[in-house]
């Protein structure tokens, strides 16, 4: 049985979000036919509710609710799945300079899987860094497929993950509710919790998925010089 | 889907779409906004002078962007009182004028004690990446 998540949203609990769980979920559910996902990951900013307890949500919608982190490297954004005690000693998930070859080695030693996030987008973007400094080790996936990358940057992220042999992972990066869902991961196996989502990620047993409507193209207006008086 | 014409806090569902409406935005529109605003500045009248400063041309100032996205709401709501009582927005890309923009939004959830409907909002660019974003809180009277 496959299983299939968005891997990375954010709900209100990020501070550039107001979007309210249980408004993804009922939109999810709306929206079935068109986005068929499993599940959704929470990936607030710079930190971690260990405390937060969705399974009331998770029961009257359906959708399984798991609980990550995206924090901010010396290497751009990353995901932090399989977060637990040890990590948030460990590293200030709040520092928005966190040594990202320590974040992914140490975050595989505590039993998790760091990923880095849209990668080909400018400042915040493996690439980037890439051109200026030495790639980093033990990389085992990276998100290709973001619902908030502008044009070219899933395509320099399906490059990267191309040459360096990366798994490749898709998520919306939802700050809105209406735009849960449209990129997710389907994974071969069953996901039933985060250690299940953290071993399969390490499988490479899955691949992105694209549910965003094909757009009607727009014209380009031709510009039109208007000389000042 | 509801519509302007029996539009009040009943019959709005999750899921009304707000347009897409396409909005073909001039250079001398956005140069008529700045000076108005008394923003009379290189970057929103001027593209040599916003290249200068970095810029890919002159680009729309953020107030007119959100400007143009209440109207989007205030459309939607036509003649049915329902007003505007909260947006907010993200930038995350320059609005370049001499293009035309797609205005769409959403309504995601409803709040019935106080009869607000919360709804996205966005501004897309010809190839489709999304420019502005936002949400609006939208009061219905009884």
């Amino acid at each position: 049985m496959s299983t299939t998540l968005d891997l990375h949203s954010h709900s209100e609990a990020s501070e550039d979000s107001r979007a309210p769980l249980e408004a993804y979920l009922n939109w999810l559910k709306l929206r079935r036919a068109e986005r068929p996902v499993d599940g959704v990951v929470l990936t607030e900013h710079r930190q971690f509710n260990k405390e937060a307890d969705y399974r009331a949500l998770e029961d009257r919608f359906g959708i399984l609710v798991l609980k990550a982190s995206e924090v901010e490297t010396d290497y751009g954004h990353v995901l932090v799945f399989g977060v637990n005690d040890e990590m948030t000693r460990r590293f200030d998930f709040a520092n928005v300079h966190l040594p990202a070859q320590e974040v992914i080695d140490e975050v595989a030693r505590m039993g998790g899987v760091a990923v880095p996030c849209h990668p080909g987008r400018p400042n915040v973007g493996l690439c980037e860094h890439y051109a200026k400094k030495p790639p980093l080790e033990n990389v085992i996936a990276v998100e290709v497929l973001n619902g908030g990358s502008r044009k070219g940057e899933d395509e320099r992220s399906v490059e990267l993950a191309q040459a360096r042999g990366y798994h490749s992972v898709g998520g919306s990066d939802s700050h809105l509710v209406s735009l849960i869902g449209l990129c997710a991961t389907r994974f071969e196996a069953e996901i039933r919790t985060i250690d299940d989502l953290v071993r399969e990620l390490k499988s490479g047993e899955y691949a992105p998925v694209d549910f965003r409507p094909r757009r009607k193209p727009v014209p380009h207006a031709t510009p039109v010089e208007v000389k000042q008086a | 889907m509801s519509n302007a014409n029996n539009l009040t806090y009943e019959t709005v569902q999750i899921g009304d779409a707000l347009g897409p409406a396409e909005f073909y935005l001039s250079k001398d529109q956005v140069r008529a906004y700045a000076k108005t605003c008394g923003m009379w500045t290189p970057r929103f009248t001027d593209d040599e002078a916003a290249r200068k400063e970095g810029l890919p041309g002159m680009i729309t100032p953020g107030n007119m962007s959100l400007a143009i996205l209440s109207k989007l709401v205030t459309d939607w709501a036509g003649a049915s009182g329902a007003r505007i009582v909260r947006m907010g927005t993200t930038y995350r890309q320059p609005v370049m004028p001499d293009h035309t923009l797609t205005l769409q939004g959403f309504v995601t959830h409803k709040n019935e004690s106080d009869r607000t409907a919360e709804m996205d909002i966005w501004i897309e660019s010809e190839e489709g990446d999304r420019l502005v974003i936002g949400t609006a809180t939208v009061h219905f009277p009884r």
